[in-house]
């Protein structure tokens, strides 16, 4: 825990280096997998349920016979047998398979039940409407209070109920905590379905090749390996001959971030056919059927001392995790996730959640940025807003009193949390707010438009370990990144990175870790990813571990390689000591007395062609790689969201004025990525606050199935998000970086509650806060005026 | 099938197209223009904007029959493989894109507009061009770095700079 | 998301379009700039054989012609706000259509297209009855001419018929004094109105002579509030009691209830709505006086 931070140079880690990758996806050069054609290729169309739940009496392909252009079709019966399963090895968990073609009943509105394969897009998609499933229709499971109901239709055979997983989490003693309370406070909050929505879908191109037999698979994913293990599992194909791309990925926050079953059928069909395979989603498949989140109900209760501390809390968290258990995470992530973060940034020792994962006839629910967390931190933070109310204290007073303030902190459920600046972050925001404070307070005599000012003040465990999966008996298992690094004759670093870039800007920051380290520019350092053939075996990126990790095993694997090229370069300089050799500028030079250097190019070429210049008993080459597993508890990343809202009481219309964030991440690597990580997830949180919404009527029918329906935060309605750093490098990773592509996200429908519930004067159990919603909560602020 | 002839990017072609193909479709299969992105294929997401005729036009809502004779511009044109034009500069400067799906489509939205507020010698307010871009959705950025491109665009186009 | 198939005819002059339209029929749809119906022919929700491409058509003026404003079909929505004849005779028009769309889409959409697709919450449909439009519906048949509150029926439904086409609106000129606003609520810039409400007065300079007030996002066409003349006559310009007469004119009215907006948050809105266009209606017809 104590281990020293290390002394970076940081002449590159550290700087606003403008991304390499824009170049390419500024130009139009980019690849996307649309962009993607490969000779003789066939069109996929999905055959989509209609119905949210019904039992199949058959698929009527009969009417693709009589057209003029040839199609090939399959169905259920076809893939009988292969299945996405994704199941915890616990007691309480229910087990429960996702056929890759529903076979005798369909789950979901968008539940595929067949295939089409056409020369053309455009056919595909017109023979695809002929294909008729006949069903009867069963009783459909559309909500969470339907899912626990004693008469509930199963999902499953042979299950009991509709819970795939139903578990507790506990630590310290409740029942005292309960006791020794002069206040128990008890609150029911609930978060919505909505979906994540990269602007770019999803995708799949298949591709098999009799004579190598190797399997080549493009996908859109964020977990290129992960998918290359589960196709070898289902279809017993050997692992070394498939491989996995991600070309550009439009984005992903989770949503790519799993196996999907359509990745291991699309390589099945490539198979089956001997022809290229390629699907390319549609917007309405992507908001119907492709992965939804949050859609949370959490009841806390909260056992406070009379000087205001928190001395207990208990939960109880269901989530509707839709239709199907997903991979690698499982129907239990998101709520266990919820269960697993509820403590947060306080200090006190009795805690004790059930939590569990019900099944509805839904879209399945999935990893989306945050993953449990937005929600936890929503139902926490209004808690904690609603306690200081309640015992007549400031809400950021009554969070300084009960912050962690001492490093290392062994918290309830045993997790340990590294350094980090929850009370200087609390104070900085404090002293940023002071002015919108005082105009929410003079606001308050008027009728028509109030201001309101919301804090949300949260922790996000970040590049958590192995340890931290395998409790979770799920088929993620662990959590290691790796990088391989190499130095070729010209002195240029190519870096096989096993995390997948898709807007992170990896290309960039894992150049500039390696330059420091190498003593070259980043601009001579290429990063390939997404690729199995020339990565090293990851789990891909996602659960805010690129930089921590990705750039730790860059750190480390680069470190190795210019420790060889230091002894190269000793050797050539006749030095006695390689640590009086640095690299720096394209040298290798002697410490004090820059005139004695080799160039680093020769170094290389010296490791690689004329080796008869290296020290004896050394080894020609100069690759490296090393796989970095997270500190078994991660890294606890910090920050204090604030929201300033303007309300038309009348109306309901609100406006966002400011919206100001103070994160800790640990060491920087590149602050303008920073920003716009933070910023973009701030925008994705508000989204998820105000507007963000996937409703399903009571037959369990999608309403919100394009993007007039299902709204997403424009440029018009989003305000300016100042951001403030404070850094707190933590001695658990190689660079000091803690994770930080989520945080954004986590932080807004918190921070928004609490400053609508400070603007209207009433307490906030909700989002989407829309402005239907601020209409109604505005009501009793109308009869006031 | 309908004859149609099309010049994107300085290139003519004639055409022998189903009448139902988008000008989308077209431009990234007929034309190998893949800077032309699909984001919802009903208009509401402005990834697919292109210039027809130096207009900025959804290509999703575009059937390329109805664009004989027309000259088409797509991101690949407007600052070539290094992507160097002013507009494109900025961006790089400001981070204003991550996963560059949507980015094509912000650029030749916004391209015409520096140009519209260069010729006018005024910088507009931040909600002007926030305006400007509304029919454009990005999901990475949170669209305050895209402003500060097109800001910084205004301000060196005014300035005298050429956008190449 | 790629439409079904379909013929393409591309017209170069009002008759061939309008031969066209008679041959096919009800299998037929014009199409001008698109950008509503391509969305749903991309979803498969407009399926129609044979389009009739009318961008050629010399449809694209603005003009006063005697009694009334003409507007053509093919007028592009950017157009309305640079038109000084609209500001100067229709306030409440140069308002409402601030609202449509964004910019690339008001680029290319036009008035025709707006008005025939007849979305139930679009402010052209709601400006034209509340202008009292007439619509000039042309035919191989001839022309005739349908009142805006007739011409929209329903959601997406309007009176036209197998053949026809919409070529422009007419827009009675005021005859003495006048105002009018317009306000919408969107959860959203660009979007659909959840309501909208449109108002116009006629005054005498000190008070109101005569009013209309049409709301769009109560049903599934635009609403005309029968009782606004009625309520509105003879009150003054610097005190219509605005919120009573919102108030009265939309008691009864059960606007439409859906998980976006409840018949409840509607009805509120609209009173809102209504007495704020109304307030700023009698405040641009002092200013003016």
């Amino acid at each position: 825990m104590n281990a020293p931070i290390p002394n970076l140079s940081k002449r590159q880690i550290g700087a606003r280096v403008q991304r390499f990758e824009d170049t390419r996806l500024m130009s139009g050069a980019a690849k996307y997998i649309a962009d993607i054609t490969l000779p003789d290729m066939l069109h996929l169309s999905f055959v989509r349920s209609q119905v949210a739940h019904a039992k199949i009496l058959e698929v009527d392909t009969s009417m693709l016979e009589d057209l003029d252009y040839p199609v090939q079709v399959f169905t259920g019966k076809d893939t009988d047998g292969l299945s996405l399963k994704a199941n915890q090895d616990l007691p309480g968990v229910q087990r429960s398979e996702q056929p890759l073609l529903a076979l005798d009943r369909l789950r979901f509105v968008g539940d595929p039940a067949a295939v089409v394969l056409a020369d053309d897009p455009y056919l595909a998609e017109d023979a695809a409407e002929l294909v008729f499933i006949d069903f009867d229709p069963l009783p459909v499971v559309a909500t969470m209070e339907q899912a626990l109901a004693e008469d509930t239709t199963p999902l499953f055979d042979g299950w009991t109920g509709n819970k795939f997983v139903e578990r507790q989490m506990k630590g310290g003693d409740l029942e005292a905590a309960r006791a020794q309370a002069a206040h128990v406070i008890r609150r029911t909050y609930r978060n919505q379905r909505q979906t994540g929505v990269p602007m770019e879908g999803r995708g799949v191109i298949a591709d098999y090749d009799k004579g190598t037999r190797v399997l080549t698979l493009w996908s859109s994913t964020q977990m290129p390996h992960l998918v290359r293990t589960y196709i070898c599992e289902e279809l017993g194909l050997p692992e070394s001959r498939i491989r996995v791309i991600a070309p550009d990925v439009g984005g992903g926050f989770g949503v790519k971030g799993q196996v999907f079953a359509d990745e291991v059928l699309i390589a099945w069909l490539a198979i089956q056919t001997g022809r290229p395979v390629k699907w390319v989603e549609d917007r309405r498949e992507n908001l119907i059927a492709s992965i939804h989140a949050r859609d949370h109900e959490h009841t806390l209760e909260a056992y406070v001392s009379a000087e205001g501390r928190l001395l207990g809390l208990k939960a109880d968290i269901s989530t509707d995790v839709g239709a199907y258990s997903t991979f690698p995470f499982t129907a239990g992530g998101d709520p266990g996730m919820a269960a697993k973060v509820m403590p947060g940034p306080y200090d006190f020792q009795a805690y004790e959640a059930t939590f569990r994962a019900l099944a509805t006839n839904k879209c399945p629910l999935g990893t989306y940025r945050g993953v449990g967390r937005p929600s936890a931190v929503f139902s926490q933070e209004r808690l904690m807003d609603v306690i200081a109310q309640e015992i007549g204290m400031d809400p950021i007073e009554f969070r300084l009193k009960n912050v962690v303030k001492e490093f290392p902190y062994k918290n309830v459920l045993g997790f340990t949390y590294d350094p980090g600046s929850y009370e200087e972050s609390l104070l900085k925001m404090r002293e940023l707010l002071a002015e919108d404070i005082k105009a929410a307070e003079a606001s308050k005599a008027s009728p028509d438009s109030r201001i309101g000012v919301g804090i949300a003040c949260f922790i996000e465990q970040t590049a958590h370990g192995t340890g931290d999966f395998t409790k979770r008996r799920s088929p993620i298992e662990t959590g290691y990144i790796s990088a391989r690094v190499e130095m070729s004759t010209d002195g240029e670093v190519l870096i096989g990175l096993g995390l997948q870039s898709h807007g992170q800007g990896l290309e960039t920051t894992c150049a500039q870790v390696a330059a420091d380290a190498l003593g070259v520019g980043p601009q001579r350092v290429f990063v390939r990813h997404g690729d199995t053939l020339t990565s090293p075996y990851s789990v891909g990126t996602w659960g805010s571990r690129g930089g921590p990790l990705g750039g730790g095993a860059v750190h480390i694997a680069a470190n190795k390689i210019a420790d060889k090229l230091r002894l190269i370069a000793a050797h050539i300089l006749q030095v006695a000591d390689p640590a009086t050799i640095q690299l720096d500028e394209n040298r290798a030079s002697v410490i004090g007395d820059p005139a004695r250097f080799v160039p680093i190019p020769e170094l290389a070429r010296a490791a690689l062609r004329n080796v008869d210049r290296l020290p004896e008993g050394m080894t020609p080459g100069l690759t490296e790689e090393f796989s970095l597993d997270g500190p078994k508890d991660g890294t606890y990343a910090n920050a204090v969201h604030a929201a300033i809202v303007e309300i038309d009481v009348k109306t309901g219309k609100m406006k966002l004025r400011r919206f100001v964030v103070v994160e800790d991440c640990g060491t920087i690597l590149n602050p303008m990525i920073v920003d716009g990580q933070v910023r973009g997830g701030v925008v994705q949180g508000i989204g998820s606050a105000i507007m963000e919404h996937m409703i399903y009527d009571e037959e369990g029918q999608p309403l919100t199935t394009t993007f007039a329906d299902y709204l997403m935060p424009l440029a018009t309605e989003m305000p300016e998000i100042d951001v403030h750093h404070i850094e707190t490098p933590t001695p658990l990773t190689p660079l000091g970086a803690k994770g930080l592509g989520e945080g954004g996200a986590i932080g807004p429908p918190a921070a928004i509650a609490n400053a609508v519930a400070n603007a209207l004067g009433v307490e906030v159990e909700a989002t989407p806060l829309n402005a239907q919603a601020i209409w109604r909560l505005a009501k009793a602020t109308r009869s006031e005026g | 099938m309908s004859k149609t002839t099309i010049t994107a990017n300085g290139q003519t072609k004639n055409l022998s197209l189903e009448p139902r193909r988008l000008l989308a479709d077209v431009l990234r299969e007929d034309f190998r223009l893949s800077g032309v992105h699909i984001g919802c294929a009903h208009g509401a997401c402005g990834a697919c904007t292109v210039h027809v005729d130096g207009v900025p036009r959804l290509s999703c809502l575009t059937f390329a029959v109805q664009c004989d004779g027309a000259e088409i511009n797509t991101v690949e044109s407007l600052g070539g493989d290094d992507a160097h034009h002013l507009l494109q500069r900025a961006f790089r400067e400001e981070h204003g894109l991550q996963c560059g799906y949507c980015t094509p489509g912000f650029l030749m939205t916004m391209a015409p507009y520096v140009e519209e507020m260069a010729a006018q010698d005024r910088m507009p307010e931040d909600a002007e061009i926030r305006h400007a871009m509304s029919g454009n959705i990005c999901r990475c950025t949170g669209y305050q770095s895209i402003v500060a491109a097109v800001r910084l665009a205004i301000t060196q186009r005014r300035n005298g700079e050429s956008t190449q | 998301m790629r439409p079904a198939p379909f013929s393409y005819h591309k017209a170069e002059r009002l008759d061939q379009a309008l031969a066209l339209l008679a041959e096919f029929g009800e299998d037929a749809r014009p199409i001008a700039g698109g950008q509503s119906l391509v969305p749903m022919m991309n979803l498969r929700l407009a399926r129609p054989s044979h389009l009739v491409d009318i961008n050629a058509l010399d449809l694209d003026t603005i003009e006063l012609r005697s009694d009334h404003l003409h507007i053509g079909a093919l007028v592009r929505h950017e157009r309305y706000a640079r038109e000084s004849l609209i500001a100067q005779h229709f306030p409440a028009f140069a308002e409402g259509v601030e609202w449509i769309g964004h910019p690339t889409i008001r680029r290319r959409g036009t008035l025709g297209g707006s008005i025939s697709h007849a979305d139930p919450t679009a402010e052209l449909p709601a400006l034209c009855v509340l202008l009292g439009a007439e619509i000039i519906a042309q035919s191989a048949e001839g022309s005739r001419r349908i009142p805006a509150a007739e011409f929209f029926i329903s959601a997406y439904v309007t009176s036209l018929e197998a053949g026809e086409m919409v070529t422009g609106i007419d827009l009675p000129l005021p005859k003495g004094k006048s105002s009018g606003a317009f306000e919408e609520f969107a959860e959203r810039s660009g979007d659909f109105a959840i309501i909208s409400a449109g108002v116009t007065l006629e005054h005498d300079g000190r008070a109101i002579t005569d009013a209309r007030v049409v709301w769009s996002g109560v049903d599934l066409a635009p609403v005309m509030a029968e009782r606004a003349g009625d309520l509105l006559r003879g009150k003054p310009l610097s005190a219509p009691e605005a919120e009573a007469a919102a108030q009265a004119m939309s008691a009864g009215i059960t606007p439409l209830d859906d998980p976006m907006a409840s018949a409840e948050f509607r009805h509120s809105l609209i009173v809102e709505l209504t007495q704020r266009a109304l307030t700023r209606a009698c405040e641009k017809a002092m200013q003016a006086s």
